[in-house]
């Protein structure tokens, strides 16, 4: 049998006293935990130990945190394929996952196993130690059953890292539970997420907002022309950062050297040749095409980015959050096509360009779906508390 | 047809920062090979590049001290491309966003006209590793140092805007003279902390065409730059006559030879913003802030001792093009030394001394203080010229003052009259016919009878005091 776990970790030590005590957290094998291996899920790190420990890491422990091991990922944690994230929660051997989400992934992972996912705003979560694709776009989702676990993480790793210049001179939220009146709530839905839904899931989709406004919470109609641009740059810019992030993969000063070659420039051509999956090669090829041969499109697609992170701000003056829904279609243990890959993440792969939190709540009953709500930037603590209250709505009203 | 040369050059300045430019890693490329090296620097899965303030700092005085503009934001890029020596497929370099544009430093041409040559931008970025060959017992083994790899560079790129050699050798040594003058660098090209590489292109005298260039590189002086670029333009030339084409590639050059060869066609990759390096934004109070650290460039200093001191333009270029001798004159006015003759000690006896002895002049025991008391005593008449080269001697042995030393060893001038009067009493005695000789007319036995009365003295007379005693004597 295919196993969940990657690597397995039983702890000896006694944990710090912390408010993350007594919580069993398993983590990915792209998060650096010194010594361990930390492969990502690809055959250009393999038998890579890590150096140090991730600053995420680090504070989980601090906090009083067991992590019990890493998780089977995909490669680099592009798509769900090869991936078991969500699995140690079905089967109880942890309360907790960190899911590195550069797509959505963290979310899908929450689906799979029924359960909530934060991804957080990008910038929010120090990135050193975190072994990535897309460096602009991804950060560690968190998947839990217990939204307050998912709260507690975020709070004992949020903020500034000294050694992690990328992350934004922002304010940190407030992460503490508060009540929600949904009076003083707004939530809206964009005409052309639910337009291009099939009509099965627009179906699907509509009763779960129906519910949500005969609960009380006041649902409008907005819209975003631009919606489905967010995917075209995120396929341009995503694929290009990965190309450079995993060119520096080399596989040669750790993992496997091809055997056989003349020099050492064939040598490295061989190793990396070896060294990648088919669908990361299609994926680094498709990075390689926009530097290479069509630098225009990319930067047309910075512009792109930019822009729909004006619209989406100017969004959130007019609504606190936005409903979104979040199917999981399309999984197989077989690999997918790229195409099929972003398919995947039609409707989640908007937050990771626009760097805002994005939550995923699960169904409250059979033939019901999940919904994912999401809310501007360094919102995370207000879309907790919100996304708690939808949720007990939700159970509440069944 | 006769062709012009049209001459632009990119030179990478090492930054003597202590640090690496992304990582703590000290920025001593020439340690044991890979003990500078961090996950940063081996760029190893997880690690987050942190731009260092001390190299951010230096490369903005570096900017300032060559008149150039400095850009509120500049940003660095990921210039993708592999090579072993850059194992993670990818430098990081301010391509799109550079630090500075403009500027440029003033040269005189070889016809003696002063001449502005721009420089169009000013970039910073990370060296790459070191690749080290080897013979293994038979076997060739190539190995990989990355000291280097991270080190702190800035790139200093020119308009087009030199025609010859000459400009180009006068451009590098005002370079390394500013940028020295700002302390970012050494700027050694022997050593490899200042490199030029050149791009030579030739078109008809007087037209106005830009011509497929040729970039030439691994000249390690100044000297062969001009070699090399005089090279470049007499094989295009030719090769143009002989009805081929230039084309667009790199080529070395082999100071042994003194020729370039082929290396590879030039390769230009694509420069992608990079994600994790936050972009860098100056604000105007920094800046001033900064400005008020520029110490007074040598043009300005040059002209100053040139209004305050009288000394010649080609005087004072010398002495102001070194900081530290520049600083050394400076200390010496203040200590009231006339300027020639500070000029004059300084240049033709205390820098070959220190030459001679490999000393830097900041770090010789023979301090300002301490040659000023020296030239002080020259200019008392208390010790004659030869006795002032036999104390500075000393003075590089010791701590003792110029006083002491002169006491000690007895070195100073006998300016006794009575004493002296003795002397040439006993010399006149001695020399009879040298005293006829100077009776009837012959002008040289003065000079004769001097002599023998500073031999008399040891050495030690004084020779005005001699000559106006002599001369009352026999007249």
């Amino acid at each position: 049998m295919d196993s969940i776990f990657f690597h397995r970790h039983f702890e000896e030590t006694v944990l710090p006293d912390g408010i993350l005590k007594g919580l069993k957290i398993a983590i990915q094998p792209n998060i650096s935990v010194a010594g361990w291996p930390t492969e990502a899920g690809s055959g250009a790190l393999t038998g890579f130990r890590a150096l140090e420990d991730a600053t995420l890491y680090r504070l989980i422990r601090e906090a009083g945190a067991y992590v019990c091991g890493s998780t089977r990922m995909s490669e680099f944690g592009f798509g769900l394929t090869g991936s078991r994230a969500g699995k140690a929660l079905i089967s109880q051997e942890a309360d907790v996952e960190l899911v590195l989400d550069m797509t959505g992934e963290s979310r899908l992972a929450a689906a799979g196993a029924s359960v909530c996912g934060l991804k957080p705003s990008w910038g929010l979560v120090s990135h050193l130690g975190l072994i990535g694709l897309i460096p602009s776009m991804e950060c560690c989702g968190i998947i839990s059953e217990n939204i307050n676990n998912i709260r507690i993480i975020l709070k004992s790793v949020a903020g500034p890292d000294e050694r992690d210049f990328s992350m934004p001179d922002e304010e940190i939220p407030d992460f503490e539970p508060k009540g929600v009146d949904p009076a003083k709530i707004a939530v809206g839905i964009l005409t052309e997420v639910q337009d291009a839904l099939p009509s099965t899931e627009q179906n699907l989709f509509r009763r779960e907002v129906d519910d949500l406004k005969k609960q009380g919470i006041p649902i409008r109609e907005l819209s975003l022309p631009d919606f489905p641009l967010f995917m075209a740059v995120h396929q341009v810019v995503g694929s290009v950062e990965a190309s450079s992030a995993a060119g520096r993969y080399d596989s040669v000063r750790y993992g496997r050297r091809a055997a056989g070659s003349k020099n050492w420039n064939e040598m490295y051509l061989a190793s990396r040749g070896a060294a990648f999956g088919p669908l990361l090669k299609s994926y680094l090829f498709q990075g390689a095409y926009f530097q290479f041969q069509n630098y225009r499109a990319y930067e047309d697609a910075c512009r792109l980015r930019a822009r729909l992170c004006q619209q989406m701000e100017k969004l959130f003056t007019e609504t606190d959050f936005l409903l979104f829904p979040a199917f999981r279609r399309g999984l197989s243990e077989k690999s997918l096509s790229l195409a099929d890959t972003y398919a995947q993440f039609a409707e989640t792969a908007f937050a990771n360009v626009a760097g805002c939190p994005a939550f995923y709540i699960p169904p409250v009953a059979e033939e019901r779906v999940g919904i994912q709500l999401a809310g501007p930037r360094r919102s995370d603590g207000r879309l907790l508390n919100f996304g708690e209250y939808t949720q007990n709505l939700r159970r509440g009203g069944h | 047809m006769e062709f012009e040369a049209v001459i632009g050059l990119e030179i990478h300045v090492e930054l003597n920062c202590r640090t690496k430019l992304f990582c703590d890693c000290p920025n001593n490329p020439g340690d044991e090979p890979n003990a500078n090296t961090c996950p940063v620097c081996l760029w190893f899965p997880g690690a987050v590049p942190r731009l260092s303030q001390e190299a951010l700092e230096k490369a903005v005085l570096l900017c300032m001290g060559l008149g150039a503009q400095l850009q509120p934001r500049s940003a660095f890029d990921q210039k993708v491309y592999y090579y072993p020596d850059l194992p993670k497929g990818y430098q990081l370099s301010q391509a799109h966003l550079p630090l500075s544009r403009g500027g440029g430093i003033d040269i005189m041409d070889e016809n003696g006209k002063m001449q502005r040559l721009r420089i169009h931008h000013i970039h910073m970025e990370e060296d790459v590793a070191k690749l080290v060959h080897e013979m293994e017992g038979r076997q060739p083994i190539s190995l990989v140092d990355f000291n280097r790899a991270g080190a702190p560079l800035v790139e200093i790129v020119t308009e087009p805007d030199f025609r010859t050699p000459y400009q180009a050798m006068e451009f590098l040594k005002a370079l390394r003279t500013q940028v020295r003058y700002v302390g970012a660098s050494e700027c050694s090209m022997e050593n490899g902390t200042m490199r030029a590489d050149a791009n030579i292109s030739i078109r008809p005298r007087g037209s106005n065409e830009m011509n497929t260039k040729v970039e030439v590189k691994n000249m390690n002086s100044i000297r062969h730059v001009g070699d090399a670029i005089a090279f470049e333009i007499t094989r295009q030339t030719a090769a143009v006559h002989d009805g081929k084409p230039v084309i667009l590639h790199t080529r070395l050059w082999d100071p042994d030879k003194k020729v370039t060869t082929a290396m590879r066609g030039k390769f230009e990759g694509p420069c992608v913003p990079d994600p994790m390096v936050p972009v860098i934004e100056l604000s105007s109070d920094w800046i001033e802030k900064m400005r008020s650290r520029l110490p007074e460039m040598p043009a300005v200093r040059a002209a100053r001792f040139v209004s305050r001191h009288g000394l010649t333009g080609e005087e004072a270029a010398f002495l102001s093009a070194d900081p530290d001798v520049a600083g050394y004159f400076e200390e010496l006015m203040s200590e009231g030394i006339a300027p020639r003759m500070a000029l004059h000690w300084l240049t033709t006896q205390l820098l070959p001394a220190l030459k001679e002895r490999k000393q830097e002049v900041s770090a010789s025991r023979v301090t300002s203080q301490r040659f000023g008391a020296l030239l002080k005593m020259l200019s008392r008449d208390e010790i004659n010229a030869n006795a002032a080269r036999e104390t500075l001697t000393c003075m590089f042995e010791n701590d003792d003052s110029p006083e002491v030393i002169v006491g000690a060893r007895g070195f100073r001038q006998v300016s006794d009259v009575a004493a002296l009067e003795s002397l040439i009493e006993k010399v006149l005695g001695e020399q009879t016919e040298a005293v006829t000789d100077f009776h009837s007319g012959q002008g040289k036995a003065m000079g004769f009878l001097i002599g023998q009365v500073m031999k008399a003295s040891g050495g030690k007379a004084n020779p005005k005091m001699i000559r106006e005693l002599l001369a009352a004597k026999l007249s």
